[in-house]
């Protein structure tokens, strides 16, 4: 039933004891830090200030701001040589997120990912194809490791290839795939293509979707097409990655595993506790991490606790699904993309204007992103070539930024909203 | 003196054309010939052969249109079958290639003419010259 019984059931006010525990060894860990050492000295706290887990809140809180300001080493509470591996965030616009790693972080991260994976219903007799790149994204190793440690047979597909993928299901009867849930839509075209029925011809019973913003129509779509349960995952890259909350069997929100992460859903405005069950914005402190432990971490990403106990005996509380963010960040294809730094690449180019518009959309289930941008009148000389050149370049420098793919589209000057003011600068209108 | 056309970039949207003919009608413009290339990323380009380039041009922008004028060769083609083949081998066999071209019958129906967009009109100048073919000056392109 569980992985990890003496934690997954663990009644909640033992859970809050584990947690408080924990708490206490973090703190004198984050001391060590140069950033959090200076900040426990700015506010005159320190590990005994934070008695219970209530007391959290008399601890400020961390930022993305914060790791940028602080790189590379600035949250490290060992010496470097103590960590054996970091993942960081892609981007070539200032400095990256980094989060580095010692020997107990990847071990305690591959047993989050084991029990988060047992949680939906993968076994060691499972053959687990993980397709999402591998690297400094962290949905390549974090599962790979976590897979392993469950004692499934990983294959490490990474991304791309689909008649390759399908080709390694087929020769190794896979049975469950980790992947973003847009790739599901252009797979099941690819087995479509080749006159396969992924119901009938593959041995597949189990999904993992995440990395992506999705909705309960698209994962329902997917179940649907190839006669398979999708579960949903959820993670970032500053808490490990993925195995931070898990669907369990009955599909009904996602398990936060409460003794790795300390979690708070908090007003972005107000930046108080929402009342409990309302929205708000994800907080965590890790509670299980040595090499770089991250106290009151914003997310930015918005959801909600759902009241009541699972069915599934599992204490641990359930996140709703993921339903937007409190910046304007955007997840496409698996990669996180601030619009500023799209905004940044067009600056480069004097050709266009510095006002635009990015439009998410989905065609035949793959999400397409779109740079709407203005061409400026003095830069136009009537040739068709010169422009078509202008947007190849464009495509490919943002392409280099964020990661994905732009159709990089040209417009008339003054026909985007300005910059003044609160223009909405992204369209999503993916839908299932 | 080397004639021009107007070019003009356009979304590619419905009422968008409108707007530059709205332009040229509320200035009095006449257009002699026109074409329109798109490409597939939701734009293109309007070219005019218009009495008054200059004027259409500085309209055209004023209202916020990116328009420029693009240096055009036009000659005078007989309104035949095969025309127009002779004029572009005489191109073909100076190795030129052809951006954009177009072309208009004149009222007289017995003549036509050639609209021919380049980098390089002197070099087309010079190959219509060599073949005896004489290119119209910008006072007669205008006059159409």
């Amino acid at each position: 039933m569980y992985w990890k019984p003496e934690i997954e059931i663990l009644p909640q006010q033992q859970l809050r004891v584990l947690q408080a525990q924990r708490l206490q060894d973090t703190l004198n860990r984050a001391v060590n830090s140069p950033f959090y050492g200076k900040l426990f000295q700015k506010h005159g706290i320190g590990p005994e200030t934070v008695k219970s887990v209530d007391d959290i809140r008399r601890l400020p809180f961390t930022t993305k701001e914060d790791l940028r300001n602080n790189f590379p080493y600035g949250f490290l509470t060992v010496p470097k040589q103590g960590a054996i591996r970091l993942h960081c965030s892609s981007g070539t616009t200032g400095n990256p997120t980094v989060i580095f790693h010692d020997n107990h972080d990847l071990s305690s991260w591959a047993d989050l990912v084991a029990r988060s994976l047992y949680c939906a219903g993968l076994r060691d007799t499972d053959v687990f194809q993980n397709i999402c790149g591998y690297g400094l994204f962290t949905g390549g190793l974090g599962f790979q490791y976590g897979a392993e440690r469950l004692g499934a047979l990983v294959i490490p597909a990474a991304a791309g290839n689909t008649r390759r993928q399908i080709k390694l299901m087929q020769d190794f009867g896979t049975t469950a795939i980790h992947t973003i849930p847009s790739y599901l839509f252009r797979l099941h075209g690819a087995f479509q293509d080749l006159g396969l029925d992924p119901r009938r011809d593959t041995s597949l019973k189990l999904f993992v979707i995440g990395a992506e913003p999705h909705t309960d129509a698209q994962r329902r779509r997917i179940e649907e097409l190839f006669g398979v349960k999708a579960f949903n995952s959820y993670g970032l890259s500053e808490m490990n990655g993925p195995g931070v909350a898990f669907e369990c069997q009955y599909q009904n929100g996602l398990h936060v595993w409460e003794d790795a992460f300390l979690t708070e859903i908090i007003d972005p405005d107000t930046l108080e506790p929402v009342p409990d069950g309302e929205e708000g914005e994800l907080v965590f402190t890790t509670l299980d991490r040595h090499a770089m432990p991250l106290l009151r971490y914003r997310t930015r990403d918005l959801t909600r606790f759902l009241p009541g106990d699972c069915p599934c005996g599992r204490t641990h509380r359930r996140l709703a699904r993921i339903s937007g963010r409190s910046d304007d960040m955007f997840i496409i294809k698996g990669c996180n993309v601030f619009p500023m730094q799209i905004e940044k690449v067009l600056m480069r180019f004097a050709e266009v204007g510095t006002d635009y518009v990015i439009e998410l959309e989905t065609f035949d289930g793959n999400d397409e992103l779109t740079v709407k941008v203005e061409l400026q009148k003095e830069w136009f000389t009537g040739d068709i070539e010169a422009l078509e050149k202008l947007s190849r370049q464009i495509a490919h420098e943002v392409r280099d930024e964020i990661l994905v793919s732009p159709a990089i589209r040209l417009v008339e000057p003054g026909s985007l909203p300005r910059s003044e003011g609160k223009a909405v600068r992204v369209v999503d209108s993916r839908k299932s | 003196m080397i004639a021009h056309q107007v070019s003009i970039f356009l979304e590619n949207k419905p009422g968008r054309l409108e707007k530059v003919t709205s332009v040229l009608k509320g200035t009095g413009i006449n257009i002699r010939a026109m074409t329109l290339s798109t490409s597939s990323a939701g734009w293109g380009i309007l070219n005019l052969l218009v009495d008054r380039p200059e004027t259409a041009c500085k309209k055209l922008s004023e209202a916020g249109h990116p328009a420029v004028l693009r240096e055009i060769v036009v000659v005078r083609m007989q309104d035949r079958s095969g025309a127009l083949h002779d004029m572009l081998s005489l191109l073909t066999l100076a190795g030129l290639n052809v951006q954009n071209a177009y072309g208009t019958v004149l009222g007289d129906n017995k003549t036509a003419i050639l609209v021919i967009d380049v980098e390089d009109t002197e070099h087309v100048q010079q190959i219509f010259d060599s073949a005896g073919v004489q290119a119209l000056t910008s006072k007669e392109v205008y006059g159409l």
